[in-house]
């Protein structure tokens, strides 16, 4: 990751904070007041060590503040369990607003930029790579700054007892920055060496199992898992290689924490026994002696925690990376993300789809697809799109769906901007949800009756598979994926434009690729729909589509002509 | 919990290098504690001596002993805390490779149902998170279990040979609670959110799937919008009952801190009275409770440990569900033909299991030598009949005898190996000079001649790219190698053009002289030489 980069991604960490600063503000609230609790602890503590062992007071005088301590560890778990709860729910709301952003990112990419990237890619990103934005907010983020506060605080304090004492703790961390960067940068290179191991093991393990039928037919197992075995044993040993070093940053860390802790006690002892001559060491009492040694710990385990913390930026720097690339993939001005034409200022005729000098230039080409393109078709029409693959048959449709929006020009679908009113859509792949018949259908028309679901289901000769399951059109579509063939999800996605009832239908190659039976059932649809009065435009090069078209267009290079 | 039995037991199989592990942990852990007390100790004693010094009293203060111990423990921490990390990360990295490869031998021998299952990039992904949640329960769960009660064990003695045995009991209470709540109570409480938190996230998961390939068809229908915010509101709902398992947990941890800070104010409080009737000195009073409130460190990484451990259990479940033992032991034998016959089927039904059958009363006999094509149209069958003349899927009534065989599934599946290791797969005896000539046969040889390192030319995802074309032609030559003498081959011109198809068609008919084939493709062109064609309805 390039310095520059890793600043944007934490400039956007930050900004999805923003929103939701109260709660991380109210997590390293918590926490201060759980480590000023903890302060109040060690005096306590060695305020009735001291008097009881120097002082002589009886236990039963000290009642009081035994009482007191125990007040005291009653609140500081109370803002320790606080602290977690605050970060936590900063946590969710964060990861729904990063979710919100990336849904809001597709929604203006739109289905055409979509298409592009696999589906499991996308929802990896938008499930897995948020989720790794958890431990950030809920940990890393109030973390990093309690480990600024609290040991500056435990500072504060033990320099006001003892100055000498407060120097030692600071020299053993020469300066807080120059830790943490110590800290992190072993932690970095950690996290990374271990993710790559991890994740070549993985990759090792997952390309066996994905195969796992090929070595069983060719008797192979046995020797694979003994190359596993092999091959992994080498990758542990590489990377403890480089774990020894990277542990060691972590060792320094430990190192000057115990260090400190024992100077400071050394220190302590031989001033209250009087042989420190100089300094502030001979107004040491045990009370004050005793609780520098008792803060000295709680002076560096904010940082030790910080230091456990620090996979948890690293992990959500790496999925920020790249959530932030997707958003920033079509930068402001691009095609996809132009503002639709303000308002309706020339509302064209209802009757008619009209492009008027439309001009269209696909994203990274230098010159345009479409130059001053002037069509109108009329409603009722059925138009078929011909034209060599690449043509430029699929812009067309994509144009008139508004999935793609024109450089200049206008278009008008009976009046209106494309895509305002809804359409019908039959793309190259149906599509279907896990779910019953019912679920399927009602995704696209939420109202429609049992009835009128049976019957468009009919209509596109999904029938006889309906009534084959148990619970008609509220039995599961597919179980375990394999229950619908591509011809079958095409005819899904046909009925829910039968049950829709739209003015407009566009199609993509509506027969490309189907058995005879499915084929057979989309051009009757069509024509059931040309006949309804429905306006159909389709790209084809099925004969029998084009002898259905009432019109049709060769669209080749951007020319588009009656044929 | 049972569920993790079986993977426990693997990483028991090395006790002696966990027992190593522990005995480290232990010391890291035992001189942080033993720093902290004897500095106590000593601060008091010193304390109690300066006074004296100052009134004029002779005492003698021993300085080196606990000197030389603080130095000692200052020493001792850092480095056993590294040697604990270096060593037990290498035990982890250990029980990595040897759960993945006993989970790779399982699945190897499960069950075909169980099999059916390994398919999908989603169910690896799973498969992945699944086996990295086992990797770690030692280091999380185990050893930090182990060695705070064991060094709870330890203070408690501590407590007892100083203090008293009262105040040790009292001491075992209070932390036993602690201990208690950190553990047991928490998986408890978050067991069963935790539990459902995988499957929730893979129905969450095939949603957010289905809305990317069905974008289209939603906006065009204006429901983007909707459905976006039902995923939405799915994916908030997975995450307030993830905050409310971390909630718990960061309670149960306050709690359990509050509960070791209250034993050392008990601890206190108890040698008070001691200290009062001069059973015990200053400096030993001060030494326990300090001890303990060292514990807080070692509890404090059990509750977020046992909060995932409901998702580790699950885990388990499911890696258990996926590597089911075939019943009835192991893979029936396909029956040998009579003597002049390659394959006999008699009256076959193919079916996946809950499935409508695809085919029924299929015959078919071949004698050897014979050279048969299939023809279907895809979706007819023709690949889930291919499984079963290959014995991948058992026929759901009727007869199947055939010789073994060499079968090029439809689907080209390479690995991420060497050209070498995966034509090798076909015929682990085969001598270079054989793999050259199977690569000439199928177009290739000029093609792995040029690359630098010839057979060793890495080929896969991560090595040098095949085109479709290309690794059809190696998956084919390695089928070719294999001696079976019956070989199934499944559309093997997937992705060739015509020309290469036609020399690779006339090579093919030489090369299988003496076997028996059995090819199946979507038209006849597709096919290479053959005696006679079925054509599938």
């Amino acid at each position: 990751m390039t310095a520059p980069e890793q600043r944007n991604v934490r400039r956007w960490l930050t900004e999805l904070a923003t929103g939701n600063r109260r709660w991380v503000q109210g997590a390293v609230l918590t926490g201060t007041l759980a480590g000023m609790a903890t302060i109040v602890q060690m005096i306590l503590l060695a305020r009735i060590v001291h008097l009881g062992v120097i002082e002589g007071v009886a236990v039963s005088e000290l009642t009081g503040l035994f009482i007191a301590l125990i007040i005291t560890l009653v609140i500081r778990a109370l803002f320790q369990g606080l602290q977690t709860r605050l970060a936590a729910q900063c946590s969710k709301r964060v990861r729904r607003t990063a979710r919100r952003q990336i849904h809001r990112h597709w929604q203006a990419v739109g289905p055409v930029a979509m298409g592009q990237e696999s589906a499991g890619a996308l929802a990896r990103e938008w499930i897995d790579h948020v989720e790794a934005l958890h431990g950030y907010y809920a940990r890393f983020l109030p973390q990093m700054q309690l480990s600024v506060i609290v040991p500056l605080l435990i500072l504060a304090l033990v320099f006001w007892l003892d100055w000498l004492a407060a120097v030692f703790l600071l020299l053993s961390a020469p300066l807080i920055p120059l830790f943490m960067a110590l800290v992190g940068m072993g932690a970095e290179k950690l996290n990374q060496q271990h993710f790559e191991t991890i994740s070549r093991l993985s990759g090792q393990f997952l390309d066996k199992v994905r195969g796992l039928t090929t070595l069983q037919l060719f008797g192979q197992t046995e020797s694979a898992a003994n190359l596993l075995a092999l091959r992994s044993d080498r990758y542990r040993v590489v990377t403890m290689k480089t774990l020894k070093i990277a542990f060691l940053s972590s060792a320094v860390l430990e190192f000057f924490a115990s260090v400190a802790i024992a100077v400071i006690a050394i220190y302590i002892g031989f001033g209250l026994l009087g042989y420190i001559s100089f300094g502030p060491a001979d107004e040491l009492t045990l009370f004050t002696g005793l609780l520098i040694l008792l803060l000295a710990p709680e002076f560096f385990q904010p940082l030790r925690t910080l230091s456990q913390y620090y996979h948890d930026r690293a992990a959500a720097l790496g999925a920020g990376t790249e959530i932030l690339a997707r958003l920033r993939e079509y930068p402001a001005g691009s095609h996809d993300l132009k503002p639709q034409p303000a308002t309706d200022t020339t509302a064209g005729p209802a009757n008619l789809i009209t492009l008027t000098n439309v001009c269209y230039t696909h994203p990274g080409d230098a010159s345009p697809w479409f130059t001053d393109l002037n069509l109108k078709i009329e409603k009722g029409h059925a138009v078929a799109l011909t034209g060599p693959s690449g043509g430029g048959k699929s812009t067309l449709l994509y144009l008139l769906a508004g999935f793609l929006v024109p450089d200049s020009g206008e278009i008008r679908v009976f009046g209106q901007p494309p895509g305002k009113a809804g359409f019908g859509w039959l793309g190259q792949k149906g599509f279907l949800v896990h779910g019953t018949w019912a679920d399927n259908l009602r995704l696209t028309s939420p109202d429609a009756s049992d009835i009128a679901i049976d019957a468009a289901l009919r209509r596109v000769g999904l029938g006889d598979l309906v009534d084959s399951r148990e619970d008609g059109i509220y039995s599961s579509v597919s179980d375990q994926g394999r229950g619908l063939s591509g011809g079958q999800a095409r005819r899904l996605s046909l009925a829910r434009i039968f049950l829709a009832d739209y003015d407009l239908i566009l199609l993509d190659e509506p027969t490309a690729g189907l058995d005879s039976a499915s084929e057979i059932f989309v051009l009757e649809s069509l024509r059931k729909f040309s006949e309804a009065g429905k306006t159909l435009v389709f790209s084809t090069h099925h004969h029998a589509l084009l002898t259905l078209a009432d019109r049709v267009l060769a669209v080749d290079t951007g020319e588009v002509a009656d044929a | 919990m049972r569920e993790l039995t079986p993977w426990l037991a693997l990483i028991f199989q090395r006790p002696w290098r966990l027992v190593l592990g522990g005995v480290l942990i232990l010391a890291t852990l035992a001189s942080g504690i033993g720093l902290l007390a004897l500095s106590g100790w000593f601060i008091t004693d010193t304390a109690i001596a300066g006074i004296l010094l100052a009134a004029g009293t002779q005492v003698a203060v021993n300085l080196y002993v606990p000197g030389g111990g603080i130095r000692f423990f200052a020493v001792s921490r850092t480095v056993a805390r590294y040697l604990e990390r270096v060593y037990n990360h290498d035990t982890v990295l250990r029980l990595l490779t040897d759960i993945r490869v006993a989970l790779f031998r399982r699945l190897a021998g499960a069950s075909r149902t169980g099999q059916s299952r390994l398919s999908g990039a989603q169910w690896l992904s799973r498969l992945t998170s699944d086996v990295d949640a086992l990797d770690t329960i030692y280091l999380r769960v185990i050893a930090p279990a182990a060695l705070a009660g064991g060094i709870t064990l330890l203070v408690a003695l501590l407590a007892w040979v100083l203090f008293s045995g009262a105040v040790a009991l009292g001491l075992l209470a209070i932390t036993t609670l602690a201990f208690v709540l950190a553990t047991v109570a928490v998986y408890v409480r978050t067991r069963e959110p935790s539990y459902r938190q995988a499957d929730r996230q893979e129905a969450l998961r095939t949603a957010v799937v289905e809305h990317i390939e069905g974008f289209a068809e939603l906006r065009a229908a204006g429901r983007t919008g909707r459905h976006g915010a039902w995923l939405l509101r799915q994916a908030h709902q997975m995450n307030s009952e993830q905050v409310d398992v971390d909630s718990k947990v960061g309670w149960h941890q306050a709690i359990s801190h509050l509960l070791i800070n209250l034993s050392a104010v008990f601890a206190l409080w108890a040698g008070y009275g001691l200290f009062e009737i001069g059973a015990i000195s200053g400096p030993v009073l001060v030494l326990l409770p300090i001890a303990i409130l060292g514990l807080a460190e070692v509890y404090s990484m059990l509750p977020e440990a046992f909060g995932k451990l409901g998702s580790t259990v699950s885990s388990a479940a499911r890696l258990n569900r996926d590597a089911v033992p075939a019943a009835e032991g192991g893979k029936t034998e396909t029956a040998e033909p009579p003597d002049d016959l390659a394959l006999a089927a008699r009256d076959i039904a193919v079916r996946h299991e809950g499935f409508a059958p695809i085919l029924t009363h299929f015959d078919l006999t071949l004698t050897r030598g014979e050279r048969i094509g299939i023809l279907g149209r895809s979706g007819s069958g023709k690949s889930s009949l291919a499984d079963t003349l290959a014995g991948l899927l058992p026929p759901s009534r009727g007869d199947l005898a055939r010789q073994p065989c060499a079968y090029l599934t439809q689907q080209t599946v390479l690995f991420d190996d060497t050209l070498r290791a995966n034509l090798e797969l076909g015929n682990p005896a085969a001598t270079d000079a054989e793999l050259w000539q199977v690569l000439e046969l199928v177009d290739l040889g000029d093609r792995f001649a040029r690359e630098p390192e010839q057979l060793d030319t890495w080929i896969g995802n991560t090595g040098s790219r095949l085109s479709g074309g290309e690794a059809r032609r190696v998956a084919l030559a390695r089928v070719l190698l294999n001696p079976a003498p019956l070989v199934i081959l499944d559309e093997p011109f997937t992705g060739l053009d015509a020309d290469t198809r036609s020399r690779i068609s006339k090579r093919l008919e030489r090369w299988l002289e003496r076997k028996t084939v059995v090819s199946l493709a979507h038209g006849s062109e597709a096919l290479p030489t053959t005696d006679h064609v079925i054509h599938l309805e």
